[in-house]
């Protein structure tokens, strides 16, 4: 087998004793910008660039470029751990892919089962990097070209499955839910149009031109609405908060999480694979889809733990899914695989259909150290479950300032202007309207990133077919995705007109 | 345990906020003192992987490695809008910022004069600082393609503009388009009946020719090396006058095929409009020193870039001259403002 060959020279490399160092210091920093919200692996990974260059400027050219994307790529994925902390803790957003984290994750926190939330998200995180990676050695040269194939009708036809699966994020009203639907797509076409180029809905006010940030308005929604929530509504008794009773989830907490673990790593890995879906969507496809398949739907919403396993395994195999675009197509699938792709490219080693053949110690030495990686990363959280889970028994009026102060920070490090400032109040004061009238936040959320991706792939398909919408329906794998979509939105209503009673999420 | 806890979180908040204010808003640096005093940042109006980011990178390695520039060189991406998304916020919110340069090509001149997906800012919004490389616009189609030469594209679209789907990675009327319709007008094809379909950056546009989605792209020349080398594509035609060297040495120019027509992507680096002299006699400088060096030659070599280096002024008056070129091809396409 070649491929165990080189799997074995992959691991010589990762072995190496500075290697394991970049490893681990990779993986660590990675855990912290995961935690903190705004500094995203986007500017986690650009920022340390310069860093490894130095660090590395002693080793021959192949070696360093192997030990620096070691460093680097353990960032990537090491955010993604870290980022359903504050998700769980705070209902803040650590990272765009833990938005859905916050939906359970903070209702189980509330509950007094953070020890088991946080727990769960480190073992699905490291079950759904290993799934990831072993799927990354066996099917990287197959699912290339399947990725290839999705086109833009494919890609707006999956999308349009996401959005018409919003209904798994709907509160009491479903009318309610496609309302936030609606307005999200509609935030979503400000800024300047990148197919045309032409200016929506800006005014001619610069600061509009490149839209609205994704992660300003998740985090005024979510963590300034709650901290509104809980002043507004003098819901800071303390003694409101339940107890923690364990740290480690329970037996039932594993037999209820492991089929969703495993169902969110395979499909977050696939959906990781293709060039422009990323972590983010991944956690909401698993979110809806884990709601779906359950058997107790109702409990969605009101601390599931199936909803904090699912989201957080799928964000973490999206980014190994990531990995094969990236190094075997040179194609980079998100913001941080394009800028591992720039620091590849820095040592003159060109991510792409020749890099296996070319640099087979990179790739392979960085593949055997995502393997490493993973199992430091489960070392590195555990311990720091018990840590982070007192958090939670903090008395209101300390830790709503802390949650003020991290959203602030958070949004001025990713855009270092104060009109994203002013949005983040505006959208906490909003968010919090919302919720106190049973306006499901998610939803918008969901639309405002996949609005433009549906919107753009529906004009490049059109284009390809002259404006015939029959492309839609006439390839297949769109046609499947459509009907599923349709599927999505019709089964209830059909059965809710036959008098069946439909569980609908109901909150309390 | 709280304490200790709550000290860390804001203390790395606190790091983290200085670190923001350090790295964006600097329009009120000291100018007094030396230049540079901390990191600076190159930005490429796009995704990865494409021409602009590759020669921004090129400058920071070359810079940092040679020690001409001590502190740091991070580049960034920021795409949307074939750059016109940036444009803005460099023409504004970054004016007066001595930290932050760009780097652009032709698109500079042609979103500021075309009438749709107009930006409002063009050159003379910024001050250019040089002139760095040339590049040639390239069109391609995939290994087992039916079009053996470029005339089989332009007679396949003649016949029928609906059956043949031309990709790039940036919007109509950008460049990619131009270069992809320029032989087509030139045959005599209406080229707003060309079927023109854009994505984010030449990567995906890549991704689209392999991927069955697209039949031809119109990219730079030195992008696509790569994938020939791989034997997944073939390049019919390169927009240079003369044949280029190395992997596209084979690939006939648009003359050679009987289209009377070329287009030169330069490529140059441009600073805000209203950056301290200080900081822009520094850059102009250290780039004039860095173009002799020895390390900037081989990032050209090998990324198969022609050297052409001019100062501040002769980009100047060069970007006047080019601009007065795009605004007649883009009125002979009916695309003008």
């Amino acid at each position: 087998m070649d491929t165990l060959q080189f799997l074995a020279d992959g691991f010589s490399v990762a072995f190496q004793w500075h290697n394991l160092l970049f490893a681990f210091v990779g993986v660590l920093i990675g855990t912290a910008v995961g935690v903190l919200p705004g500094i995203g692996p986007m500017s986690g990974v650009a920022l340390l660039i310069p860093v490894t260059a130095t660090m590395t400027s002693g080793l021959p050219t192949e070696a360093a470029a192997a030990s620096s994307i070691i460093l680097l790529a353990g960032v990537y994925y090491g955010a993604m751990y870290g980022g359903s902390t504050t998700s769980i803790l705070l209902n803040t957003p650590g990272e765009s892919s833990s938005v859905v984290t916050t939906l359970d994750g903070y209702q189980m926190a509330k509950q007094g089962r953070a020890g088991a939330a946080l727990s769960i998200a480190a073992i699905g995180s490291f079950a759904a990097g290993i799934i990831s990676l072993l799927g990354l050695v066996l099917l990287a040269e197959p699912l290339s070209n399947v990725a290839l194939k999705f086109g833009p009708a494919e890609y707006f036809s999956l999308m349009l499955l996401g959005l018409a699966a919003v209904s798994g994020l709907a509160g009491k009203s479903m009318t309610k839910a496609l309302m936030m639907t609606v307005f999200g797509l509609m935030l979503g076409t400000v800024g300047i149009d990148a197919v045309s180029g032409i200016a929506r809905f800006t005014y001619d006010m610069p600061i509009l031109y490149s839209g609205f940030e994704f992660l300003t308005i998740a985090v005024g929604l979510f963590a300034l609405g709650e901290v509104f929530k809980t002043i507004l509504e003098r819901d800071g008794a303390d003694g409101a908060i339940a107890k923690i009773h364990r740290i480690l989830p329970t037996k039932q907490d594993m037999k209820d999480s492991s089929v969703p673990i495993v169902r969110s790593s395979l499909l977050g890995f696939f959906i990781g694979v293709l060039p422009g879906a990323g972590a983010t969507l991944a956690s909401f496809f698993s979110y809806i889809t884990e709601k779906r398949f359950s058997k107790h739907p109702e409990k969605f919403g009101k601390g599931a733990i199936e909803g904090v396993a699912g989201p957080e395994s799928a964000n973490n195999a999206a980014s190994g899914g990531a990995m094969i675009p990236l190094l075997t197509l040179g194609i980079p699938g998100s913001g941080t695989t394009a800028i591992l792709m720039g620091a590849l490219i820095m040592y003159n080693i060109q991510p792409g259909p020749l890099l296996f053949d070319d640099h087979p110690e990179v790739a392979w030495g960085l593949i055997a150290s995502m393997f490493i990686g993973n199992l430091m990363l489960l070392a590195l959280n555990m311990p720091l479950v018990r840590v982070f889970a007192k958090v939670i028994q903090t008395p209101k009026k300390y830790l709503l300032p802390i949650i003020v102060a991290i959203s602030f920070f958070g949004v001025y490090a990713v855009q270092y202007t104060t009109f994203d400032l002013y949005l983040l109040l505006a959208f906490g004061v909003f968010g919090y309207l919302l919720t106190k009238n049973d306006f499901p936040v998610a939803p918008l959320v969901l639309a405002l990133v996949l609005g433009p991706m549906i919107e753009n792939n529906m004009r490049r398909a059109l284009t390809i077919s002259n404006g015939d919408f029959s492309i839609f329906v006439t390839k297949p794998l769109s046609l499947v995705f459509l009907i599923a979509a349709t599927a999505w939105l019709l089964i209830p209503l059909i059965l809710k007109m036959r008098g069946k009673s439909v569980i609908v999420n109901e909150e309390e | 345990m709280w304490k200790k806890l709550s000290a860390v979180l804001l203390a790395g908040s606190l790091t983290l906020g200085l670190a923001a204010c350090s790295e964006g808003d600097s329009a009120e640096a000291d100018k007094t003192s030396n230049y540079p005093e901390r990191n600076i940042t190159i930005v490429a109006p796009s995704g990865a992987g494409g021409g602009w980011d590759l020669t921004a990178r090129a400058i920071a390695k070359t810079m940092n490695d040679t020690k001409l520039i001590e502190k740091p060189i991070t580049v960034e991406n920021k795409p949307g809008g074939g750059g016109a998304v940036y444009m803005a916020d460099f023409a504004t919110k970054e004016a007066k910022n001595d930290y932050a340069l760009m780097v652009k090509s032709p698109p500079i001149l042609i979103n500021n004069n075309k009438a749709e997906g107009n930006s409002p800012f063009g050159y003379k919004d910024t001050r250019p600082l040089a002139q760095l490389t040339r590049d040639y616009g390239a069109i391609v189609v995939r290994e087992d393609s039916e079009f053996k030469t470029l005339k089989d594209v332009l007679e396949a679209i003649k016949a029928d503009p609906k059956k043949v789907t031309l990709a790039g990675g940036s919007a109509p009327g950008s460049m990619d388009h131009l270069v992809g319709v320029l032989p087509a007008f030139e045959y005599g094809i209406d080229p707003q009946s060309v079927k023109y379909v854009s994505y984010d950056g030449g990567g995906e546009a890549v991704a689209a020719l392999l991927g069955n989605n697209a039949d031809v792209i119109a990219t730079d020349a030195s992008t696509i090396a790569e994938y020939v080398k791989a034997g997944d594509v073939r390049v019919l035609a390169v927009s240079s006058t003369e044949r280029l060297d190395g992997e596209l040495k084979d690939v006939p120019t648009f003359q050679e095929e009987g289209i009377d027509a070329e287009f030169t992507i330069w490529r140059g680096i441009f600073a805000p409009k209203e950056m301290s002299d200080e900081a822009f006699d520094y850059w102009s400088i250290k780039l004039a020193e860095m173009a002799e060096t020895e390390e900037w030659q081989a990032e050209l070599e090998r990324n198969g870039w022609q050297s052409e280096y001019h100062n501040a002024e002769e980009f100047t008056s060069y970007l006047e001259e080019q601009e007065q070129v795009i605004v007649e091809l883009l009125t002979a396409l009916g695309m003008e403002k």
